[in-house]
């Protein structure tokens, strides 16, 4: 069977699992072009206006993936990562909206539930499912699901190393740039890694000398302990994430600055900028929020990342002095 | 202590609770639209829109020396279960020297919990306690009955002003309650004030009904929602909502009464909405399909701008529309909303069920 992959969401987190789980189960797998402008509109003409843009680069990639011919789109849903903590509603009411919401998909959608412990996805009783539509047995499943979890592991070990998430996903091994400022950036998988919505932002970044880290980059420990010790966590697993690294990164004196990189529409991010926002400023950690919509200008963006850049090297000669 | 809370379509039920607790009450009073502005103001941009309304009269009734906010917190997985975190912040960050008491259901830390109901009883015995919750809940249910009635009775009523006010008397009446025999009385007097206006209902096929879902603060709050249901029945519909304070109450204090009701909504989303995303978008689809059940001519989606679970229910209501044969008007609300605006599509949504129904007689008609 050809098994569709949408490049959007968490292709960007789990792409190297679900590529060798349905390559070992016998599948062909075809993951959507990269996220264009025309591709973009079709989404946004599917999608219900006041959703997030990357809710519409999904719906875009989906179609996309039609066009293609595919036999079945993957689109999970994910419910929980860790115990007691879910994820934004759009993503627990996902297979339910693109269903319900564009006709030509119905029939072609695989989806399942995803409930887990940990970010390791690969328990078998969320995959039971799969033996009847890729007529395998229950050995060969948990075999193709240890192999994928085996090199899902690998990319997550590497995204640790510092190897740059955008490379790795297309099967290439590059570092982060080593730079003068280092700079915290906050934002969800698929905002930092889809290079047409973000406007190429970490390249630029690099480009004008900063060291890039982001969360994937943070060991484990430090964000699930952060989770831990909160009173009362947020109820998103990834905006808990944002929460620690962006914590962390307040209170790391080698961090120059924080970027947060958030879609236009986001409502967990709504509640999240605010409380790191006013939290480094009280700590005197410069903090910037760039917006992504589905027309941000470029030179905006580029104007903005300069000016801040400007600033943290500025205040770190002033810091030395 | 003086004490206040947010101001929802549930203030009588805070109001209450707190001042038969005998605490010094701050009655919140109901949004205006400098209160929103003032709200906008001091809230995050993207913040949902009733969090931005919260905000304002949070900051309105600080002006009147309050000392400490109650306010529940919610299990989420939406937004609103930190609404109350995020206030306190932002509020304490301007410089306002005030407490907040965020009740979170029990389970996620028990002792804090028991604390907080611990400020609140005060001196009062638990017993007076059950008998104050007792006293509230009936006055709930009896608000309500009557709030039915008068929008129902309101599309055919010829003096709509004087109900209007009727109805403001009444509600005052209920919030000077004391015992649960007081309701009694107050709920009495009501039903005859209304028998009053001797409104006759047209005909069950004359009727137009029209049912309200979405979101709880935009469905609640007439204040916020444009008076929705006054303008469509003074369109000639009677309407309906999803949720009323009992409604409110059985959710966040007796979650195990309204059950067998949310399984039987839970029940009729199957197929649109398949697990609880948040908000109430499950039970809103479900409902949706419950107005159509219950023969109702239209329904009406109200939600908060860019509010996240009912957006997935609006990506599905024009499926919903075509699965039911049933028109569905989504309409989103935030500060911009112009009156204006509403007013036309409410309108416009009337005449086109008023249209419907003629022609569907007419088809009956020639079919014989
Ligand atoms: S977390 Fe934000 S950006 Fe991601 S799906 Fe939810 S609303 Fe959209
Ligand atoms: S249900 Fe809508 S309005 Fe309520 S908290 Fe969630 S996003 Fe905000």
């Amino acid at each position: 069977m050809k098994i569709g992959i949408p490049r959007s969401l968490l292709y960007y987190y789990y792409y190297p699992f679900w590529q060798t789980l349905f390559a070992e189960l016998g599948n062909e797998v075809v993951v959507s072009d990269p996220t264009s402008g025309d591709q973009l509109n079709e989404g946004v003409k599917e999608s219900v206006s006041e959703i997030c843009v990357p809710m519409k680069v999904h719906i875009g990639q989906v179609l996309n993936l039609l066009e293609k011919g595919v036999d079945l789109i993957y689109i999970p849903r994910f419910v929980s990562i860790r115990r007691g903590i879910t994820f934004c509603p759009k993503f627990l009411g996902l297979p339910d909206m693109i269903k319900n919401s564009i006709a030509a998909v119905r029939g072609k959608i695989l989806t399942h539930e995803i409930r887990a412990k940990t970010d390791d996805i690969s328990a078998y009783k969320n995959y039971t499912i799969f033996r009847d539509i890729f007529r395998v047995s229950k050995g060969e499943l948990k075999k193709a699901l240890e192999a994928a979890r085996q090199n899902w592991l690998k990319f997550r070990a590497l995204q640790q190393e510092g190897y740059k998430t955008e490379k790795l996903l297309l099967g290439e091994k590059e570092k982060r740039e080593e730079g003068l400022l280092k700079i915290g950036v906050l934002g969800y998988v698929y905002n930092l890694y889809d290079r047409f919505i973000n406007m190429d932002f970490l390249d630029r970044l690099e480009e004008l000398g900063a060291k890039i880290v982001t969360f994937e980059m943070l060991d484990g420990d430090i964000v699930d302990r952060f989770i831990k010790n909160l009173r009362k966590p947020m109820f998103w697993e990834f905006t808990n994430r944002l929460m620690a690294a962006g914590y962390h990164f307040i209170n790391s004196a080698d961090i120059d600055g924080i970027i947060h990189i958030t879609a236009f529409g986001c409502g967990p991010d709504s509640i999240l900028g605010p409380f790191l926002e006013i939290d480094a400023g009280q700590k005197n950690k410069p903090f910037m929020t760039l917006r992504i919509d589905e027309q941000t200008g470029e030179s905006h963006l580029i104007t903005r990342i300069e000016a801040f850049l400007d600033l943290l090297k500025l205040k770190k000669r002033s810091d030395i002095a | 202590m003086r004490v206040s809370f947010p101001y929802m379509g549930s203030t009588i039920v805070y109001g209450k609770l707190l001042e038969l607790l005998g605490h010094q009450v701050v009655m919140p009073e109901p949004p205006t639209r400098k209160t929103v502005d003032l709200g906008v103001k001091y809230s995050p941009e993207f913040a949902c829109f009733p969090f931005k309304v919260i905000m304002g009269t949070y900051l309105e009734t600080l002006e009147r020396g309050v000392e400490l906010f109650v306010t529940t917190g919610g299990q989420g997985p939406c937004r609103a279960g930190f609404y109350g975190e995020l206030h306190k912040k932002i509020i304490q960050n301007m410089g306002y020297d005030v407490d907040f008491i965020v009740l979170d259901p029990p389970w996620r830390d028990y002792e804090k919990f028991f604390r907080q109901i611990l400020t609140l009883k005060g001196d009062n015995s638990w017993f007076k306690v059950a008998e104050v919750i007792h006293t509230v809940y009936k006055m709930c249910k009896s608000v309500d009955i009557i709030e039915k009635l008068i929008t129902t009775v309101r599309a055919y009523a010829g003096d709509r002003a004087a109900l209007n006010r009727s109805w403001r008397d009444i509600l005052t009446a209920y919030s000077q309650i004391e015992t649960a025999r007081d309701v009694a009385r107050v709920e009495e007097e009501a039903l005859r004030v209304i028998e009053k206006y001797d409104i006759k209902l047209p005909p069950q096929e004359k009727r137009i009904r029209i049912g309200i879902v979405g979101e709880i603060y935009v469905v609640m709050e007439p204040s916020i929602n444009g008076n929705i249901e006054e303008i469509l029945n003074s369109l000639g519909a009677e309407t309906e909502r999803s949720l009323y304070l009992s409604t409110y109450i059985d959710e966040t204090i007796f979650p195990w009464i309204g059950r067998k009701e949310k399984k039987k909504l839970i029940k009729k989303a199957s197929g649109y909405i398949d697990l609880n995303i948040g908000g109430h978008a499950r039970l809103s689809v479900g409902q949706i399909v419950d107005f159509k059940d219950r023969g109702f001519d239209g329904v009406i989606h109200l939600k908060p701008f860019a509010c996240l679970p009912e957006l997935i229910s609006e990506s599905m209501l024009e499926k919903l529309s075509a699965d039911l044969d049933m028109p569905i008007l989504s309409l989103s609300i935030d500060e911009q909303t112009a009156e204006a605006n509403i007013m036309t599509r409410l309108d416009a949504f009337v005449d086109f069920i008023k249209y419907g129904k003629a022609y569907s007689k007419e088809r009956v008609s020639l079919s014989v």
